[in-house]
């Protein structure tokens, strides 16, 4: 397979290039356990345009690993193999809690207009209606961490059996596990005393998106070859600020989509998207 | 802290499992699907242990059993579940949902902050984070302040000291000296912080191999050590075996269909059901399991094949 020329990429391999742009070089990156997508965009990212990031592995935090492969669990020695070293958990935590971790990835089954995320429960969460995993590290980074990407699969809002929309997008949130611009009592980060600034993008199987500056709304930037800002407007549940231009998103070059191919051979990544998505395919 | 200063803590599970009294506050070494203390927490089972409280950062298997089992009533962790592999936890969810657990979600910086509290024999630590965040609202017990220095908001969080410390190790001597190789996740942390630390460890060796070894956990903060090969069955152990994936979709099939099936499919089966460990080890396939699991020292290949089959059930 890798002898065959690469002539397309799949929306999932387009998504994880868009998540890889979001890097900077020779920042400190991290991503969460049981986040395949960001995993790959790290791993992609530090061997296009970003050689000095510095890679934290998501359970292991092994330093610039190797992985041979991506199992589908995240404490696994495999996503270690290749580092020289890994840190312990009080160290990860310690470099963002005194803002030197440049950016980290987090996604939500809510999520609102400014950012904020749910992971924990839908309904109350004394009694929950749905019991959610939990958000991890993600409250505590969402305060600390520099930069926020927000990655989702999951922005088409399905309809129920009993014929209702079940946004990911949603105009009120049930739990705040991870904080976004504007807290629930509408209080801003700096008020909050938050060290880091926040999601700056959200990149969703729909667009790309960031926050209008003065509003701290989400605000469309970017489609995909095919979607439209519609499919954007009926799969959310508030208003989003579409910006006056809106752009198609960068397809990667064919030596991107062979290093993630490279790095997945068991595409673990795909476990994160609906069958929909995964037949979306966009000639390179 | 106790000090635990015996020469030879060489216990029975079911002697070490018995340290854990109904009620109790435990934290679960390990994380996620690897090196959690599965032999003692099935004993702890079989004891009949209830109202347990547990706390920690990212959990799997070992949580979700406890809850299918009806041990525990307080779940205090970060997260719950089987990530890519098989999605939710079924019998934390259905725990949650009916109110038999309460949920007290946590975050890994703020419970490694309680932790270290109790370490430090601090009566709290402060977090920058958290703030504007509903766990504030989960948690009466955290308290904000403005910083005296900075005038900055700040959030305080209390001293955390488990009652005990459920450790599963790689090697360990008769003393209790441990060396647990990463990653260590929460443990080194959790055994500081507890009053008491009960041990499995995979090899049980003489002090003078372990010391070779350079071993992360002295003596007298342990307890009891049990000797338990495959004790963290199904989570992985390495560089002794990788994690039971087929053994984990059937677990997940028989949690996901529900409570009863749950009891006669699974906890009849692979918990209540062998009298011993030994004969667990035959009911999840004997040898050739284990010469499975341990084949991912054969090269990438062999290791990736353990990821492959089969196909669990996806949420």
């Amino acid at each position: 397979m890798n002898e065959e020329p690469i002539i397309y990429a799949t929306l999932p391999e387009v998504m994880i290039f868009q998540v890889a742009r979001t890097i900077q070089d020779g920042e400190v990156v991290f991503h969460g356990y049981g986040s395949p997508v960001p995993t790959l965009a790290m791993l992609l990212a530090k061997r296009a345009h970003a050689p000095h990031m510095v890679h934290i592995e998501g359970a292991t935090y092994g330093i610039n690993p190797e992985p041979p492969f991506l199992p589908p669990t995240s404490n696994d020695w495999s996503l270690e193999q290749g580092s020289v070293m890994a840190i312990g958990i009080s160290e990860l935590f310690d470099i963002a809690a005194r803002g030197d971790m440049g950016r980290m990835f987090l996604s939500g089954v809510q999520v609102d207009c400014h950012g904020n995320l749910n992971v924990t429960a839908i309904g109350d969460p004394d009694s929950p209606r749905v019991k959610l995993p939990g958000s991890g590290g993600g409250c505590n980074l969402s305060g600390d961490v520099q930069h926020v990407t927000i990655w989702t699969t999951g922005h088409r809002a399905p309809t129920n059996k009993a014929g209702k929309r079940q946004f990911r997008f949603v105009q009120h949130i049930d739990f705040i596990s991870s904080i976004g611009h504007i807290s629930r009592d509408g209080i801003s980060r700096q008020a909050l005393g938050l060290r880091g600034g926040g999601p700056d993008w959200v990149v969703t199987e729909l667009g790309v998106f960031d926050f209008d500056p003065v509003t701290h709304v989400l605000r469309l930037r970017a489609l995909y070859p095919d979607t439209t800002v519609q499919d954007v407007l009926d799969n959310t549940e508030f208003e989003p600020v579409i910006a006056p231009e809106v752009s198609i998103v960068p397809l990667p070059a064919p030596e991107h989509v062979a290093l993630i191919r490279r790095f997945d051979p068991l595409r673990t990544h795909q476990r994160e998207f609906k069958s929909t998505d995964l037949s979306r395919c966009f000639d390179l | 802290m106790p000090i635990f200063t015996s020469e030879d803590k060489r216990m029975s599970l079911v002697n070490a499992a018995s340290i854990v009294q109904d009620g109790m506050t435990i934290a679960i070494g390990g994380g996620l699907s690897w090196r959690e203390p599965m032999a003692l927490l099935r004993e702890l089972i079989r004891q009949g242990r209830h109202n347990l409280h547990v706390v920690g950062t990212a959990h799997g298997v070992d949580v979700d059993l406890l809850c299918g089992a009806g041990a525990i009533n307080v779940v205090e962790e970060s997260y719950i579940g089987f990530e890519q592999d098989f999605g939710m936890a079924p019998n934390f969810r259905r725990a949650c949902e009916s109110g038999r657990v309460q949920v007290r979600d946590t975050c890994c910086h703020t419970i490694i902050q309680q932790l270290r509290a109790a370490e430090f024999g601090v009566p709290f630590l402060p977090v920058r984070s958290v703030q504007g965040t509903d766990f504030l609202r989960l948690h009466p017990e955290y308290k904000t302040m403005t910083c005296p220095f900075t005038g900055l908001p700040l959030v305080l969080v209390p001293a955390l000291a488990p009652d005990v410390a459920i450790i599963h190790a790689q090697y360990g001597d008769a003393q209790g000296n441990l060396k647990i190789l990463p990653p260590l996740v929460a443990d080194l942390f959790f055994i500081r912080a507890s009053r008491h630390v009960i041990a499995s460890v995979e090899q049980l060796l003489p002090t003078d191999e372990l010391r070779a070894m350079e071993p992360n956990v002295p003596y007298f903060w342990v307890e009891s050590v049990v000797e338990v090969p495959y004790g963290a069955h199904p989570t992985s152990c390495y560089p002794f075996y990788a994690y039971d994936r087929a053994h984990l979709a059937e677990y997940y099939q028989a949690a996901q269909a529900g409570q009863d099936t749950f009891a006669s499919e699974y906890l009849a089966r692979y918990v209540f059901g062998p009298a011993t460990h030994d004969e667990y080890l035959s009911r999840i396939g004997g040898q050739a399991k284990r010469e499975e699991l341990e084949s991912w020292k054969d090269g990438e290949d062999a290791w990736r094949a353990l990821f492959t089959a089969p196909e669990g059930a996806i949420t």
